[in-house]
């Protein structure tokens, strides 16, 4: 059976001297090539050449990492096409939001892609970290790669704070005008740090254009280098974690020597004859066809996702922003109404304590939680007091985020959303 | 390993990209499907049936189907109503139905100036009609019901003076007539028991400005603001006004256009300026310039206007200044002078009516009428107030002041007002203080009148 065509014009222009130049490897039939495919790709030698079977079954890893991976790639490509149109200026930002709805083929769609996609993406980024815990993959050796995601939560966060401004309407100002009055309550530095956020005292020009920068350049750069070390060192730091990994492996990374896993062998890069103890051949298998088609497939369901989120529901945008008359009550973007509603409660204890202790407790939270036992499973049972701590914390996050976000009113009052609200007192 | 081969997933790949591609395909189409894509082809339509020879047909048959808009810097407007309402400078358009009928009347305010949205509001940048004509969530400037449509004339023109917008002057008589200043602060003048007016047109709905006069309590739980009886061309006169009052101040150019150059516009400069001085009308002024009576039969309108840009320039050795008067300044003078002879013209100068006279004035500028009745009558409700649950009228003051407490009482006014029931909520309308609102004139003319309705002297008669 011949190829079909496009398959044939590929082969084609790989023999061709300027194909040869760019692809060192053809389409691969040997696995031997098939590793060499993988390794020879900028794109592709971030992964490994060979994976566990296991990786490839839906249910070790629900491919959380790979939908915030997508999500951000979405979120560049609508990025930069909203880029064309957007001008950070007070005067001209909101009339360009409402250009993109009127005017600009597709500008509606585009926009309402970018912002679906970045409340995806926070929340893929918080469940792939919530999988990650629950399988106990953040230990040794891989304590470092969970710092590395740790920190990515924190700019996907900034990211998506710092794009909320952008559209300058009343929904953007009142909850910049919030989340930064939040950071503002940081001991010492709280002040200064909003004061530096913003380029003054309150939301304006200086904010926007500052808030732009951010959005557009220093944090997708910043994101977009770190997400490539943590997929390269998920490979580095010998794949995913699993029940079965052999503590020889782990302190052989821990000592810096180059595995003796099969592809290495293959490629002779590491010396040794012997394949891993306790892993049969028979698990590995090539990184290409079998993960790529996968990855493809995970890509073509988070693309379909956002275009019939994109295509059916129009991204918000409210009034101009008006500095002198706030919405009753203003809110910060949804991931930060936990921290919001605890702010109601004490300022401090919201706004510094509980947030910075979170951050911190992740982040040194391998380096404390030293055990192996009930790596790669899904809520091992030897990792019951570290999952119960971890899921009354989530918990409680949870429950604050839906309380600030559906039963919070006007003044911040206890509000029943099924009932219709007291009519707001009209000013007179 | 048969079972591991991607190709059991061919299904799902074909699946899912057909999904993304029929997406694609809808997202498009809901982006390219437009209503006024169908009124411009409506528009061509009708335009090649009217071409009668091959080079007309060939010409409509070429009209770009595109978005037009009219854009306004100084404004800071884009409006793209006439992307849908493409034919609306076409006057063999009229009577067409919309969106394709003929805006008639617009030779005063040209479309490339003016736009659409500064009159008629709603969102110039729409290009959807529920969106355009403002009825959209988070869009606080619905389109103004063409009843109304006389309010935004008020944006630019005085409202007394504008003989195109009679039912605005209309409503400015209700509103100085009623006493609506009495609570109600509106450039800058007015009381403090009610919220100021300067932008209230922005703010409310027609609707509700309606119930609001008559019944406030309806749509501001807790208004102390009396319910107004007024007739129903009245309430929509005054609705009207309201809706005018806007605060956006417009800019340069238009701006420029406030004063209208009509004689009532003239007039008020007339009395001003103090023209009177040297000039006189009926007998009544100076005797240094000549006498104004019959100056529209001796001199030409052309030569009144230049007697004012420079009075020496036509009458050599004249005394009288270069006052400097705006172009329209001088074409509104002009305009009542040549109109002196048509009608009964009284000027109302000062020094020439009685402080009473004058005090009436006042009590009606502040709008005093407002709680005290016309006339100081009295009769508004103040529910819990101790004085049959009224505003008193003015009848006995001069019973119990003299002139100076009266003063003294009105610049300072009256906050406590003593309930009848102690156990009810206090009465809403007081006495607001009028120190440096009221000049120092206005308020000896007021204590004169207030005195003046002292029913004293008719009351020896039985």
């Amino acid at each position: 059976m011949k190829p079909p065509l496009p398959v044939r014009l590929w082969q084609w222009f790989e023999q061709t001297t300027p194909g040869r130049a760019i692809f060192r490897v053809g389409v691969p039939r040997s696995n031997l090539a098939r590793a060499q495919a993988m390794v020879s790709s900028f794109l592709l030698h971030l992964q490994p050449a060979k994976v566990q079977k296991r990786t490839l079954q839906p249910a070790t890893t629900l491919g959380l990492g790979l939908i915030s991976l997508f999500l951000f790639a979405i979120l560049t490509v609508t990025g930069v096409l909203l880029m064309f149109y957007y001008v950070p200026s007070t005067e001209r930002a909101y009339n360009g939001m409402k250009d993109l709805e009127f005017v600009v083929s597709a500008g509606l769609l585009i926009r309402n892609m970018h912002r679906w996609s970045a409340h995806l993406m926070v929340l893929a980024v918080i469940l792939h970290l919530c999988r990650v815990f629950y399988t106990g993959a953040y230990k040794r050796p891989r304590e470092f790669n969970w710092l590395l995601g740790v920190g990515l939560f924190l700019l996907t966060l900034g990211l998506s704070f710092t794009g909320y401004l952008l559209p300058w309407d009343q929904l953007a100002f009142w909850a910049i005008t919030v989340g930064t009055n939040i950071a503002s309550y940081a001991p010492v530095v709280g002040p200064k740090l909003k004061y530096l956020l913003l380029g003054g005292n309150v939301v304006g020009q200086e904010a926007l254009i500052r808030f732009y920068a951010l959005h557009v350049i220093v944090l997708p750069a910043v994101a977009g280098f770190m997400i490539a070390v943590h997929i390269w060192r998920v490979r580095k730091d010998g794949g995913l974690a699993r029940p079965d990994e052999p503590l020889e492996a782990v302190e052989q990374l821990d000592a810096g020597q180059l595995p003796t896993n099969k592809s290495y062998g293959l490629m002779e890069l590491a010396k040794g004859t012997s394949p891993q103890v306790g892993v049969d051949p028979e698990d590995l298998v090539s990184s290409w066809p079998h993960l790529l088609f996968r990855e493809l497939l995970v890509f073509l369901a988070v693309l379909a996702l956002v275009l019939s989120l994109a295509v059916f529901w129009d991204a918000p945008l409210e009034q101009f922003a008006n500095p002198i008359h706030p919405p009753n009550p203003a809110k910060a973007p949804w991931y930060f109404l936990g921290l919001q509603e605890l702010v109601s409660y004490s300022a401090f204890w919201g706004g510094v304590v509980v947030p910075g202790l979170l951050v911190a407790l992740l982040a040194l939270l391998p380096f404390f939680d030293r055990g192996r036992a009930g790596v790669g499973r899904w809520f091992a049972r030897e990792r019951a007091v570290a999952n119960t701590i971890f899921s009354v914390c989530l918990l409680v996050m949870v429950v604050l985020t839906i309380i600030g976000t559906v039963f919070r009113g006007p003044n911040w009052s206890w509000q029943v959303p099924w009932k219709e609200p007291p009519a707001a007192r009209e000013e007179h | 390993m048969p079972d591991e081969s991607p190709r059991k997933f061919y299904g799902l790949f074909i699946v899912l990209g057909l999904l993304v591609s029929v997406l694609v395909v809808l997202g498009y189409y809901k982006d390219q499907f437009r209503d006024w894509k169908t009124y411009q082809h409506q528009f061509v339509k009708e335009e090649v049936r009217r071409a009668t020879t091959p080079q007309q047909r060939l010409l409509a048959e070429s009209t770009p189907v595109q978005i037009r808009q009219i854009v306004l810097p100084d404004l800071n407007r884009v409006d793209r109503c006439t992307t849908c309402h493409i034919a609306s400078e076409d006057p063999s358009y009229g009577g067409y139905p919309q969106p394709l009928a003929y805006h008639p009347h617009h030779d005063q305010h040209p479309f490339d100036k003016f736009g659409c949205t500064v009159c008629h509001r709603g969102q110039g940048r729409a290009t959807t009609t529920a969106a355009a004509h403002g009825h959209a969530e988070h869009w606080d400037e619905p389109m103004l019901p063409l009843r109304y449509i006389q309010a935004s004339c008020g944006q630019c023109h005085q409202a007394a003076d504008n003989p195109a917008a009679p039912k605005l002057a209309r409503g400015e008589q209700v509103f100085e007539t009623n006493g609506c200043r009495g609570c109600h602060k509106l450039g800058g003048t007015g009381g403090l028991i009610g919220p100021e007016l300067d932008t209230v047109g922005a703010r409310r709905t027609p609707d509700w400005l309606r119930k609001h006069f008559t019944d406030p309590a309806s749509v501001t739980p807790g208004s102390g603001m009396p319910p107004q009886k007024l007739s129903e061309p009245d309430l929509e006169a005054i609705t009207l006004f309201m809706l005018s009052q806007t605060g956006g101040g417009l800019p340069g150019y238009y701006a420029s256009m406030k004063v209208i150059p009509s004689a009532t516009e003239g007039r008020k400069l007339f009395e001003q300026k103090g023209c009177i001085g040297c000039h006189s009308i009926a007998n009544r002024g100076g005797k240094i310039g000549p006498a104004l009576d019959d100056v529209s039969l001796r001199r030409s309108p052309d030569w009144i206007m230049r007697h004012f840009r420079d009075p020496q320039s036509v009458t050599p050795g004249s005394v009288m200044p270069k006052f400097g008067f705006s172009e329209n300044q001088t074409r509104a003078l002009t305009e009542f002078l040549l109109h002196l002879r048509d009608q009964q013209v009284s000027l109302s100068l000062p020094g020439m009516i009685s402080p009473v006279e004058r005090g009436r004035e006042v009590f009606r500028k502040y709008g005093c009428i407002g709680c005290h009745g016309p006339e100081g009558k009295g009769g508004v409700p103040n529910p819990n107030a101790k004085t049959a649950e009224q505003v008193p009228g003015l009848q006995h003051v001069a019973d119990g002041y003299t002139k100076d407490e009266l003063k003294i009482l009105l610049l300072r006014g009256q906050k406590e007002i003593a309930p009848l029931d102690p156990h009810r909520p206090p009465p809403p309308l007081y006495m607001p203080p009028w120190r440096g609102v009221i000049q120092e004139g206005e308020l000896d003319d007021l204590a004169a009148y207030v005195f003046s309705l002292s029913t004293k002297d008719k009351d020896l008669g039985f």
